[in-house]
């Protein structure tokens, strides 16, 4: 009776753990399955499968153009995110500096302000400094974004590494900044790649900010958006799905790296 | 200097030198430039400090606390961007619109009720999910089910966004099958209505939901649970006194994050929102972008919109009692 009673919970939660997956993949799946519609109209059912849709993206000259700006920016992005999270989480950390919670807070200031304000002060910031919209104004805003991840992620390393690590470099002759260079970072290593990893995803993802900051190039969300807007076709899902597949396969290694940099 | 003597003792010791560790950075440490510049300043306390504080002070400063900075200062001038013959003033005006006329706070509270009803859809929808990979599946399956939650989210916000409009539109694939069953004669307007905005909204979002929610539950432990059963607790007992009160650290933290990014969301609305469902984002966007060219009144309402988000976060945490301090 009891084995009976407690089970009931159990199986009902199973089921609404997969009820959940499928409620998770199935709009992607389906916008997946419409790139192969044989017809220029989004509807379903599908009806004839085709592959054209693929062939006429990959010869799209301003799809690839987008792709390219946006891994431009993103690895742009991913550069600067990183050294200025690893720098802050280095201060963070650093004994004899005081006002720790203080930087902390700001450093995640970014994180904690809704998307769009924190894109319209950027737009408001950089037409005070006269800086120009365009690509350098939508790396800055992607840089801001990312940063608080990052120090966080480096953060949650830092506090695992033995300080005598460090003092062991120090003792042997090291100044502070070959310390860093040849202790710290290759200790942070794995973890770092797998929050570089996360930067990439923020910045290609990341659409309001671009909206604001962005010139006359659009990027991949941008495009999307626009195509979106000016009327459905197939054509927009074969190119999310190409999207959706790089992009996918990316998160999934920087988790496995990740995963790998928790257990060693 | 000193580094690449070591290195040279020790590969004596042996037979070769270790030439992976007397490259590169050796030489650079060794070169006369370096050792004028930054190894010079590292000798010193001062120079230690200014190098490890110097770039993330100004970069926190500048870019952190900096926009934020300017928004209100802009939001208190009656105009910017200056043209020339044009006085600009400090002026409290552009606040004073927004409660002046309904065209402008009837969407703030618009927004506000969506991300309110979105963040409790999501806490009812995800907390069985995040119970069950936390409890019930055995631990060395959690990180595998864990990560097939995980998988829809590195598409990103427009191409899920764009994904809903399949399943809801006039003939997408529900209002397709519910036809086809006999159900229906003609489709069920679900697009472009606030119910599409809501449901887009949670399928969004759900994730910044489930992380913390899972967190917290697996650090309930186990023997507890057991020991209510044995006492005599039913199911719905044990979880109205054990797992949720101890789980209240991730559904505050996981619901402010939910509404706070609800509260931003821009492209959603414009996709899978109606002439019905203008948020504020969308009210606020207007007047940076189109022909009402406004920058203060923007400003200033942006800055009313995170000043009440941040608040309603903050009165929530305090009321459900969270965390007392936030971990760094």
């Amino acid at each position: 009776m009891r084995t009976l009673f407690s089970d009931v919970p159990r199986a009902s939660l199973t089921a609404f753990y997969w009820a959940f997956i499928l409620y998770l993949l199935l709009p992607l799946t389906l916008m997946m399955a419409m790139s192969f519609k044989d017809a220029n109209f989004v509807a379903f059912p599908i009806g004839e499968w085709t592959f054209d849709w693929y062939v006429k993206v990959m010869q799209d000259k301003q799809f690839l153009e987008a792709c390219l700006y946006s891994i431009m920016i993103a690895a742009a992005t991913t550069f600067a995110a990183t050294t200025l999270g690893v720098w802050i989480a280095m201060l963070i950390v650093a004994e004899g500096i005081r006002g720790q919670v203080i930087i902390f807070a700001l450093a995640c200031l970014p994180a904690v302000v809704p998307g769009m304000i924190s894109a319209i002060s950027l737009r408001i910031f950089i037409s005070t400094i006269d800086m120009p919209t365009g690509t350098a104004a939508i790396i800055l805003g992607h840089t801001v974004h990312a940063v608080p991840f990052v120090v966080v992620m480096a953060l949650t390393r830092l506090r695992s590494m033995p300080g005598n690590l460090v003092d062991a470099a120090r003792d042997l002759g090291a100044d502070s900044v070959v310390a860093f260079f040849r202790v710290t970072l290759p200790y942070l290593g794995p973890a770092l790649v797998g929050g570089m990893i996360f930067c990439v995803l923020l910045s290609i993802d990341d659409f309001v900010r671009t909206f604001f900051l962005g010139g006359y190039r659009p990027t991949l969300p941008m495009l999307i958006f626009a195509k979106v807007q000016g009327g459905m076709s197939p054509e927009i899902n074969a190119m999310a799905t190409l999207v959706l597949v790089v992009t996918a396969a990316v998160g999934l290694y920087a988790e496995f790296l990740t995963r790998r940099a928790r257990t060693r | 200097m000193v580094s690449s003597n070591t290195t040279a003792g020790y590969g004596a010791l042996r037979e070769a030198p270790v030439p992976k560790y007397s490259t590169g950075i050796a030489k650079v440490v060794n070169s006369p430039l370096y050792r004028h510049t930054l190894g010079a300043a590292v000798e010193s306390r001062i120079g230690r400090i200014l190098l490890l504080a110097g770039v993330p002070m100004i970069w926190l400063m500048m870019l952190h606390v900096g926009p934020i900075y300017q928004m209100l200062k802009i939001s208190l001038l009656s105009h910017y961007p200056v043209q020339p013959g044009v006085e600009s003033r400090f002026t409290l005006d552009n606040y004073a619109i927004f409660f002046r006329e309904s065209i402008y706070f009837t969407p703030l509270i618009k927004s506000f009720i969506f991300a309110t009803a979105a963040t409790a859809a999501t806490l009812v929808v995800v907390y069985p999910v995040a119970y069950y990979v936390a409890k019930v599946v055995k631990p060395q399956g959690r990180s595998r089910a864990l990560l097939l939650l995980l998988v829809p989210f590195w598409a990103g916000e427009l191409i899920r966004t764009f994904s809903v409009i399949m399943l809801l539109a006039n003939r997408g694939a529900v209002n397709v099958l519910l036809r086809e069953i006999g159900f229906i004669d003609r489709p069920i307007p679900m697009l472009y209505t606030s119910f599409s905005l809501g449901f887009g909204l949670v399928y969004l979002i759900c994730l910044y939901m489930l992380l913390p929610l899972y967190s917290a539950i697996e650090k309930i432990p186990s023997p507890l649970l057991d020991a209510a059963a044995d006492l005599g607790a039913g199911p719905f007992t044990r979880f109205r006194r054990i797992i949720l009160p101890l789980s209240r650290d991730g559904i505050v933290s996981g619901c402010c994050l939910v509404f706070l990014t609800c509260i931003g969301v821009f492209a959603t609305p414009m996709l899978l929102g109606g002439p019905n469902t203008v948020l504020f984002p969308e009210t606020i966007s207007g007047f940076f972008h189109g022909a009402s060219d406004k920058w203060p009144v923007g400003a200033a309402f942006a800055l009313i919109m995170l000043v009440t988000a941040l608040t309603a976060a903050a009165i929530f945490m305090r009321l459900v009692g969270g965390r007392k301090r936030r971990a760094i």
